[in-house]
């Protein structure tokens, strides 16, 4: 017979099980939302005047891009870490660089430069298709470094919710691939720019959940973009517009002082900045496996968000990849609690 | 300057073999002067978390009926003390 204590022990497992899950979901909704702004900025001045065929430049547009949006996303967290009171924290976290805030920056490298040019090189040589798809793999690079690294125990249930997930991801985005040149001029770019996608945000995830062991996850995620948007602005940009005669500067002027363009980098940003909140809140609760497994589902929730703003219905096979992916999420929720509430196997 | 809020806890705990949370909380209220419920539930998920991680390890239960409070009896791992001593806290 279960006392008093041992069901509150229960439900205080579960209550965790289920905010981890939540704040993944969350993560999932807001990527998804994350898209129409996101694909939308594309398609305003200065972004839509630029030849598609020139890569530099769209590379160079993605570059800038970034750094904007990454400064608009660390307001945002300004404004979430001001209102829960967690500024000073911020700065108790972010000055101790040697010990603990370097991973965050470590993190930063892995989900910007990497993980996001990655992307669009994935995208621009080969297809957005293949690169949706090769970005569906993220989850087991992260479970296998923080398996290796720090040991984090994933269930045969939670790796089979994870696999049938990433089918589900594959169902929905796979047919497309169909469409897409595979072997054209320059392709192994595109392959290694998928490749590049996987690791980095697989690796951003395991390595920020290395950094909150011993920090807060809402600081974290600020700490992150601080250095992002370091990167980008002290490095990256300068490094371009000094040694190359790409128009690094004009697109800086011409991307801020156009209000359509602006107006979509603030959408995409004010998403982004509570979708990877939502992310790192998750890793602490259930784990870097579930939480990037169920972020995952951020392909279904893209489609359903493209779906409602176009008001074109999707592909047939998107319902098969919908209910995959959602029985991969209840094969994940149905773990039992206790098992999630150690996260390593130590 | 003081330590981060992760950092005090566990550099709290590691001084004493083990402690209940609601004296850990408290002290921690104590340091940050803070109060209120809000940073009482701030720092129990901070030792919720870093028991999810292995840092710290919940060595006993106990369940209040009358403030329908569950409280734990936290000490350190040699996990913890591990990744203490990475992170420069001891």
């Amino acid at each position: 017979m279960i006392n008093n204590a041992e069901q509150a022990l229960k439900l205080h497992h579960a209550r965790n099980q289920r905010w981890g899950f939540r704040w993944a979901l969350w993560t999932a909704v807001l990527w998804g939302a994350w898209y129409i702004p996101g694909t939308a900025l594309w398609f305003e001045a200065p972004y839509s005047t630029i030849d598609p065929f020139s890569q530099s430049i769209r590379l160079s547009a993605t570059a800038v891009m970034t750094w904007i949006h990454a400064i608009a996303v660390f307001i945002f967290l300004l404004i979430w870490n001001a209102s829960l009171g967690k500024l000073k924290e911020y700065g108790r976290t972010i000055i101790r660089f040697r010990k603990l805030s370097k991973w965050y920056a470590l993190a930063s490298l892995f989900g910007g430069p990497m993980a996001i040019f990655g992307s669009y090189m994935a995208m621009g040589f080969v297809g957005p298709v293949f690169a949706a798809v090769t970005s569906l793999f993220y989850p087991v690079i992260g479970v296998v470094i923080a398996r290796l690294w720090y040991k984090e125990k994933i269930s045969t249930q939670a790796a089979l919710g994870m696999v049938i997930i990433i089918m589900g991801g594959i169902v929905i985005y796979g047919p497309g691939l169909l469409g897409e040149d595979l072997m054209g001029n320059h392709a192994w770019l595109g392959y290694l720019g998928g490749i590049m996608s996987a690791i980095g945000w697989g690796a951003e995830g395991a390595v920020a959940s290395r950094a909150m062991d011993v920090s807060d996850p809402d600081v974290g995620i600020q700490c992150r973009f601080s250095f992002e948007v370091l990167f980008w602005g002290l490095f990256i940009l300068p490094i371009l517009a000094g040694f190359t005669d790409l128009p690094i500067k004009q697109l800086i002027i011409d991307t801020v002082t156009s209000f359509e363009a602006m107006k979509w980098m603030l959408l995409a940003s004010i998403c982004h900045a509570y979708c990877y909140t939502a992310f790192y809140k998750s890793f602490s609760l259930i784990g870097v496996g579930r939480g990037e497994a169920i972020g995952n589902l951020y392909g279904v929730f893209a489609v359903i968000f493209v779906a409602v703003f176009t008001l074109e219905l999707p592909e047939w096979y998107f319902i098969i990849g919908l209910v995959l992916t959602m029985t991969g999420s209840f094969v994940m929720f149905r773990e039992p609690a206790d098992s999630v509430s150690e996260l390593r196997a130590l | 300057m003081k330590l981060h809020h992760k950092g005090y806890v566990l550099v709290s705990l590691a001084d004493i073999d083990n402690c209940w949370d609601d004296m850990l909380i408290q002290s921690a209220l104590q340091e940050y002067d803070l109060s209120g419920r809000y940073w009482i539930n701030h720092f129990s998920i901070i030792l919720n978390e870093l028991a999810s991680a292995g840092l710290i390890i919940r060595d006993d239960y106990r369940f209040d009926e009358q403030s329908n409070r569950l409280s734990f009896n936290y000490s350190m791992s040699e996990f913890g003390r591990m990744r203490m001593r990475d992170t420069g806290l001891i």
